[in-house]
C-alpha cells in the first residue's frame, strides 16, 4: 500500500448496509493503528431506497485531507434490479463512481443476480471481483444480514489484512457482548466465505494480489474513531455544559442523541423540545438559572430560534448555539453539505445585539473551540454561535486519545456572592467600562434580579428614556470591543502570504486547502492558506494585516455568493476572488487546484465548481 | 437592589420592595390586573415565601408587567415563551419557586404550543393567566378567549368562537386546573396558594377585566356569570371535572375555584451542577470508551 488507500462503499440506503461495512472497516483499521478518515458520508433524506455512498480513506500517517473523488477500491453492494427500469439494474454505485475509480483499481460488487458489463473498466486495468454476497448469506448461511460480513471478509482478503480474523473476532465479541457466541461464529464464517470467493477469482485470473496490503501499525497510544459531533459533545460536557436542548433535524440530531446519552451521567439534563422555540427557551431558562446551556440545530431550526437570539443579547443571557449547517435554502438538501449560514449567524434578528461567531475547521477543533465558546458565552453573557457544517458534523476520523486531555478550568466571571451583594448592592445591568455587568443567579440570598428583553435601565426596569436607552445599548455593544481586545483570535496562517496568492477558508474546507497548497507547490506555485475561525465580531485588526500582503486573495467556500469573501471586502476593503461550490458535495483538492489555476493564470474572478451527471450504462442481468 | 436579610416577613410589604413603586404602575385605572397583583401578594405572604427564592416569569402584554410590580426575581422574554423558560429553569434548579404570569393572547395564541406541552410535561410551575379576552397591550384586538358569552349563531374563519382554556388544559393532561376572578382577590389568593403548593404544573385562569378594550366582559358581567365550584365536587376525579365543565357550560356559567387537582407521580429531580467546583475534574472515560 502506497501509504494511502481510498475505498468507496455504495449501495441502497438502509438495505445494503453501507454504513455497517464502513463502520466495521473504519473501527478495525483504527484499532490496527491506521488512520481512517470518512469525510463524506453521502446519504439521502429519504429513509429507504436512495443511493448511499461512503468513501473511506485509510492511511499510514494522518492524511492532510480526503483528497480527490478518485477511489482505489469500489465496493458496490446493490444486488437487484431497479423495478422502475428493468433494463437498468440498480447498480448506482458502478454507474456513479465507476468514472472515479482509478486506472488499475479494484471493483468488488454483489453479483447475486448476475454479472455486470465491466469491459470499459477492465480496459482501464481495473480488476473486477464479482461476489454473490447476498446469495451466500441467504442460501448458505440462512441469514441475509451477514452479507455485510461476507463483503468485509472479501475486502480484507483483497487488502491481505486480518487473515486470522483476530481483529474481526474481537469486534464481533464486543458487539454481541459475548452473549451470542453463535452469532459471532456465523459472522466469522461469513467473512471466511467472502475471503474464499476472492481467493478463487485471484486463482482463476492468475493474479498474485491486487497490489494493496494493509499492515497493522503500533501506535504510542490508542486511536479513537469518532465523529465531529462526538468530539463537540465531549468538549461541551468538559466545558461545563449541563443543559442541552434540541429538536430533531439533520445533521444536528446526533448531537441531541449524544447529549441524551451522556449528560445525565455528568449530572446534566438534555431536553428534546417539542419544537425549536421550546428548545431554545428552555435552554435560556436553564442558563438564567445558572447552568451552562447549549442548543443545537441546523438551518431551518436556527431560523425559528431567531427571536430568542435577540432576547439572549438584550437580556444578557449566555447561550451556545450550534448550527450544523446543511444545504439550504428552506429545507434545501438536508443531507448535503454547505456553508451558507454565515450571514445569518452574524446578523439574524431585529435590532442589534452583541454576539460571537466561531467556526471550527477540523474535528479536533470541534473539541477545543467549543470549550472557548462556553467560556466566551459566560464571560460576555451573549449568544455564541458555533458554525459547524454537515461535513464537520459527520466526519469520522481516527484521532489519538490524548486529544481529549485538555484540562479545563471553569471560570464564572462576574457572578456575585452574598458578601459582594452586601458590600456593593446590585444592579443587574450596571453600566461598566467593559460592557459586562456582574450577575447573580436566582436563589442567591441578598438580592433579586429583574431581567428583560424589553429595553431596561440598570436595575432591569423597563424604560424608553432616550439617555438610558442609549447608555444601555452602548454598554451592551461595548462587550464587542472588549472581546476584540481580549479574546478575538487572528486567522490561522499556513505559509507566508506576502506577495503570493492566498487561499482563504472557514469551516470544514481547511484540510482541502492545505492539501491543495502542497499540490500547487509540487507544481511550482507557492500559495499560503489562511483560515478564519473567529468570524464575528470580525477581527479586522488581526485579519487585514495578514491578507493585505497577498498578491491575490482567493476565498474558497461552499455557498453561492461567497459570504466570507463579501465580509472580507466589507471589513478589510480588499478585493477578493472566489472558488465556490454549492452542489452538495465537498470540495475536492482538484477543485481547488483547478480553480487556483483559472484565477491565477487566466485572471478569472469567480470559479463555480461543477460536476457532470453520471452516464447510464447498459447492463445484463444473470439468472 | 438589596433585600432585607431573609426574614420570614408576614406583611405583604416585603413584596413591594425591589419593585416599581405603586404610583408608577402602568396599568389603566380599574384594570383587573391590580386585583391579581394584590392576590399574589396575599398568596406569597400566606405561603411565607422569601423573595429571593421566587422567580416570576412574565408574558408579553399588559399582564406580563406584573413581574416588575412585585419583589422577587423577575424575567421577561419573548411573546408566548414564559412556560418554556420556566421549564428550563425548573429542570436546572428545582429549588426555585417559579410562577409564570401571562395574558390570554400570550398563552393561548402565540404560546399555545408551550401551554399544551407544559400540561403534558408537568413541571412544577404555577401559571396564572390574566384572561381578559383581548390583546390589551396592542390595543384591544381579539384573543382566542375573546367573545366569551357572546352569541355565535354563525362564525367565520376570521372570527371563530372563543375556546375554553380549562377544557384545553384538561384534554392536554394538566394536573391542576382552577379559575379565579381578580374582582375577588381574597378568593383568588386562596386559589393561587393552592396552585403554588401543587407538586406539578398548576394552571389558574384568572378573569381579569380589561376596562379599556373589553366593554363586554366587565366586572359586572363576570360577577353575574361566575359561580363557585359546588362544595361536593370531587376535584381529583377527571370525569367529575369534565362533567362540571359541561354542566357550567349548559347553564351559561363559568366555575370559580379548583376544577381538577390530581398530582402525577414524578421521578425525583436532581439539581444540575452550576458551580465551578461541581464541574471540574470530570472523568471523560465513559464517553470515550464508545469510540474505541
Ligand atoms: C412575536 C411577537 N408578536 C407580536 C407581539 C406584539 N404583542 C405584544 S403584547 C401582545 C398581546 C398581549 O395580549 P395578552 O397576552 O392577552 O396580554 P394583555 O396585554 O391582554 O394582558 C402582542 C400581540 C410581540 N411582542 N411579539
Ligand atoms: S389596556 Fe386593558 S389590560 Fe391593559 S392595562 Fe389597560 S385595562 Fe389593563
Amino acid at each position: 500500500m502506497a501509504g494511502r488507500l481510498k475505498v468507496l462503499v455504495g449501495g441502497v440506503q438502509l438495505r445494503d448496509g453501507v454504513g455497517t461495512v464502513v463502520d466495521v472497516v473504519g473501527r478495525i483499521a483504527t484499532r490496527a493503528g491506521l488512520h481512517v478518515l470518512a469525510n463524506e458520508r453521502n446519504y439521502a433524506s429519504t429513509i429507504y431506497g436512495a443511493h448511499q455512498f461512503d468513501p473511506l480513506l485509510i492511511c499510514e500517517e494522518p492524511p492532510l485531507s480526503h483528497g480527490d473523488d478518485q477511489v482505489d477500491i469500489l465496493v458496490a453492494l446493490e444486488f437487484d434490479s431497479n423495478p422502475d427500469a428493468p433494463q437498468q439494474p440498480n447498480r448506482d454505485t458502478i454507474l456513479r463512481h465507476g468514472a472515479h475509480l482509478r486506472d488499475g483499481g479494484v471493483l468488488l460488487y454483489d453479483a447475486s443476480t448476475g454479472t455486470v458489463p465491466t469491459e470499459a473498466l477492465e480496459a482501464r486495468g481495473v480488476r473486477v471481483f464479482p461476489l454473490p454476497a447476498r446469495h451466500i448469506a441467504l442460501r448458505e448461511l440462512k441469514r441475509e444480514v451477514v452479507k455485510n460480513m461476507v463483503v468485509v471478509g472479501a475486502l480484507f482478503r483483497l487488502l491481505e489484512f486480518d487473515m486470522d480474523q483476530h481483529y474481526l473476532r474481537a469486534l464481533l465479541e464486543e458487539r454481541f457482548a459475548r452473549k451470542a457466541q453463535d452469532l459471532v461464529d456465523l459472522n466469522l464464517r461469513a467473512a471466511l466465505r467472502g475471503r474464499a470467493v476472492v481467493e478463487e477469482v485471484l486463482r482463476e485470473r492468475g493474479w498474485p494480489s491486487v497490489g494493496y496490503r494493509l499492515e497493522p501499525r503500533s501506535t504510542s497510544e490508542p486511536l479513537l474513531f469518532l465523529s465531529g459531533t462526538d468530539a463537540l459533545g465531549v468538549g461541551a460536557i468538559q466545558a461545563g455544559c449541563r443543559f442541552y436542548a434540541g429538536y430533531p433535524i439533520t445533521p444536528a440530531s446526533p448531537l441531541l442523541e449524544f447529549m441524551d446519552r451522556y449528560l445525565p451521567a455528568y449530572g446534566g439534563r438534555s431536553l428534546q423540545g417539542q419544537n425549536e422555540r421550546e428548545s431554545i427557551r428552555a435552554a435560556l431558562g436553564a442558563s438564567l438559572a445558572g447552568a451552562r446551556a447549549m442548543v443545537g440545530s441546523s438551518g431551518p431550526g436556527i431560523s425559528l430560534k431567531v427571536e430568542e437570539f435577540g432576547l439572549a443579547g438584550a437580556a444578557e443571557i449566555p447561550i451556545v448555539v450550534v448550527d450544523s449547517q446543511r444545504a439550504g435554502p428552506s429545507t434545501g438538501m438536508p443531507t448535503k453539505t454547505e456553508q451558507a449560514d454565515l450571514r445569518m449567524a452574524i446578523s439574524a434578528g431585529h435590532g442589534e445585539i452583541p454576539r460571537i461567531v466561531l467556526a471550527p475547521s477540523t474535528l479536533e477543533e470541534c473539541y477545543t473551540l467549543i470549550m472557548d465558546a462556553f467560556h466566551l458565552a459566560d464571560k460576555y453573557q451573549c449568544p455564541v454561535f458555533f458554525l459547524t457544517d454537515l461535513t464537520l458534523a459527520e466526519v469520522r476520523k481516527s484521532v489519538p486519545q490524548s486529544l481529549f486531555r485538555e484540562t479545563v478550568r471553569i471560570v464564572r466571571e462576574g457572578v456575585l456572592t452574598e458578601e459582594d451583594l452586601r458590600r456593593d448592592g446590585f444592579r443587574r445591568f450596571r453600566l461598566t467600562e467593559s460592557g459586562i455587568s456582574p450577575r447573580i443567579f436566582p436563589g442567591t440570598p441578598g438580592a433579586v434580579f429583574k431581567m428583560s428583553g424589553t429595553e431596561h435601565d440598570e436595575s432591569g426596569f423597563v424604560t424608553t428614556d432616550p439617555p438610558r436607552r442609549q447608555a444601555m445599548m452602548e454598554k451592551r455593544m461595548r462587550k464587542m470591543e472588549t472581546y476584540l481586545r481580549e479574546d478575538a483570535r487572528g486567522p490561522q496562517v499556513y505559509g507566508d502570504p506576502a506577495g503570493r496568492p492566498v487561499l482563504v477558508g472557514w469551516g470544514s474546507t481547511k484540510p482541502v486547502l492545505l492539501e491543495a497548497r502542497e499540490r500547487l507547490r509540487a507544481e511550482g506555485l507557492e500559495v499560503a492558506v489562511v483560515q478564519i475561525t473567529h468570524l464575528w465580531p470580525f477581527p479586522t485588526h488581526l485579519v487585514k494585516p495578514v491578507l493585505q500582503a497577498a498578491s491575490v486573495l482567493i476565498v474558497c467556500e461552499q455557498n453561492y455568493s461567497g459570504q466570507l469573501a463579501d465580509l472580507i471586502q466589507e471589513r478589510c476593503l480588499l478585493p477578493t476572488r472566489r472558488i465556490l461550490k454549492y452542489n452538495g458535495r465537498v470540495f475536492y483538492v482538484s477543485d481547488i487546484v483547478r480553480g487556483v489555476h483559472q484565477i491565477v493564470r487566466q485572471g478569472i474572478g469567480e470559479v463555480r465548481v461543477a460536476e457532470a451527471l453520471p452516464v447510464p450504462v447498459e447492463a445484463h442481468e444473470g439468472e | 437592589m438589596s433585600v432585607q436579610p431573609a426574614a420570614r416577613a408576614s406583611a405583604s410589604k416585603v413584596w413591594e420592595e425591589n419593585a416599581v413603586p405603586r404610583h408608577r404602575i402602568q396599568w389603566c385605572p380599574g384594570c383587573g390586573d391590580y386585583g391579581v397583583l394584590n392576590a399574589l401578594k396575599l398568596a406569597f405572604t400566606r405561603l411565607e415565601l422569601v423573595p429571593h427564592e421566587v422567580l416570576l416569569i412574565g408574558g408579553i402584554g399588559c399582564s406580563g408587567q406584573i413581574r416588575n410590580y412585585l419583589n422577587g426575581n423577575g424575567f421577561h422574554g419573548t411573546h408566548g415563551g414564559p412556560l418554556a423558560y420556566a421549564l428550563g429553569v425548573k429542570m436546572a434548579n428545582p429549588d426555585l419557586r417559579v410562577v409564570a404570569l401571562a395574558g390570554d393572547g400570550d398563552t393561548f395564541a402565540i404560546g399555545v404550543e408551550n401551554f399544551v406541552h407544559a400540561c403534558r410535561r408537568d413541571p412544577q410551575v404555577t401559571l396564572i393567566v390574566m384572561d381578559n379576552g383581548v390583546y390589551g397591550l396592542t390595543t384591544g384586538q381579539r384573543s382566542p378567549t375573546g367573545g366569551l358569552g357572546q352569541d355565535f349563531p354563525e362564525f367565520s374563519e376570521e372570527e371563530p368562537p372563543p375556546f375554553s382554556p380549562l377544557r384545553l388544559a384538561l384534554a392536554a393532561g394538566a394536573t391542576f386546573i382552577a379559575q379565579s376572578f381578580s374582582g375577588d382577590p381574597k378568593h383568588a389568593a386562596e386559589v393561587y396558594a393552592q396552585a403554588m403548593e401543587h407538586p406539578g404544573f398548576a394552571f389558574v385562569n384568572d378573569f381579569s377585566p380589561c376596562v379599556t378594550y373589553n366593554k363586554f366582559n366587565t366586572y359586572d358581567w363576570f360577577r353575574e356569570r361566575l359561580q363557585p365550584v359546588p362544595a361536593d365536587h370531587d376535584p381529583t376525579s377527571l370525569e367529575a371535572a369534565w362533567e362540571l365543565l359541561a354542566d357550567f357550560r349548559r347553564r351559561g356559567r363559568s366555575p370559580l375555584g379548583v376544577v381538577y387537582r390530581n398530582p402525577r407521580r414524578r421521578k425525583a429531580q436532581r439539581r444540575v451542577p452550576m458551580w465551578p467546583q461541581e464541574l471540574e475534574g470530570i472523568d471523560l472515560e465513559p464517553m470515550l470508551r464508545a469510540f474505541r
